[in-house]
């Protein structure tokens, strides 16, 4: 998978993700997020458009991460999930506490 | 030896190996399967892959582990199999359920069976036998 880091204000980033994010590439997905938010953005905007694939251990990961930003005072939001990620979001129920959000521009702003 | 059409059948030994032999074992069995529609595609690639996943994450124990991994299309279903040398596994598929909302694991097998019609796992001569058919849509 990979991942590429857009600082979209002083703190907000947007992840750009591509690839699969299952057991192999979850650790490095987490890794990522801890160092953006140990710089200072813990705003995250996980743009899932490019990842063809997401298992339980995907979840596990953005699950992981939501609370990573959310104890830095932030929050974690998805964008434009692929049709594997909308299923897969969907049969786990974690729509409840992950928002979802058309795309990446739409996310980034009005957190409240 | 007797090849059946609409069998493949792909061995792993992890490490080296992970899941991703098994995506692109998907790939080329998708290659020689046209008319799986994208929805029977999708539930089986979570399928295999949270199976495959389970077998390298808990069937290894720390240590080496061989899996045979088995798809045979049928014009009705599809049928899995995936057998393992692992240490034996403590689970109820049909006991499967999602966890908290919060929780960072756990969700794997209560996934998988939701994308398929029937999951087995049985304890046979020393190997773990996980069996998974889905009626095609």
């Amino acid at each position: 998978m990979d991942i590429v880091v857009h600082e979209a204000t002083d703190d907000t980033a947007v992840l750009e993700c591509s690839g699969r994010l299952n057991m192999v590439s979850a650790g490095a997905f987490r890794e990522t997020v801890a160092k953006v938010v140990d710089g200072g953005r813990a705003r995250l905007v996980v743009e899932l458009s490019g990842v063809e694939f997401m298992d339980s251990s995907g979840l596990g990961a953005l699950v992981g991460c939501l609370k990573t930003a959310r104890q830095a005072g932030g929050d974690l939001r998805i964008a434009a999930p692929s049709e594997q990620v909308q299923m897969v979001l969907k049969l786990s129920n974690i729509d409840k506490i992950l928002r979802t959000y058309p795309d990446g521009d739409a996310a980034v702003t009005n957190w409240g | 030896m007797t090849v059946v059409m609409g069998e493949h059948v792909l061995d792993l030994a992890c490490p080296p190996e992970d899941v991703t032999a098994v995506h692109e074992f998907l790939a080329s069995v998708w290659d020689h399967e046209p008319d799986l529609s994208v929805e029977d595609r999708m539930a089986l690639e979570l399928a295999l892959v949270e199976l495959a996943s389970n077998v390298i994450e808990h069937g290894a124990a720390g240590s080496r582990v061989a899996c045979s991994l088995r798809i045979e299309v049928r014009p009705d279903e599809v049928r899995v199999t995936l057998d393992d040398d692992g240490v034996p596994v403590q689970v109820d598929p049909s006991a499967a359920h999602l966890p908290d909302a919060l929780a960072e694991g756990g969700r794997g097998l209560a996934l998988v069976q939701m994308v398929v019609d029937d999951l087995r796992y049985d304890r046979v001569d020393g190997r773990n036998h996980w069996a998974v058919r889905r009626g095609r849509h």
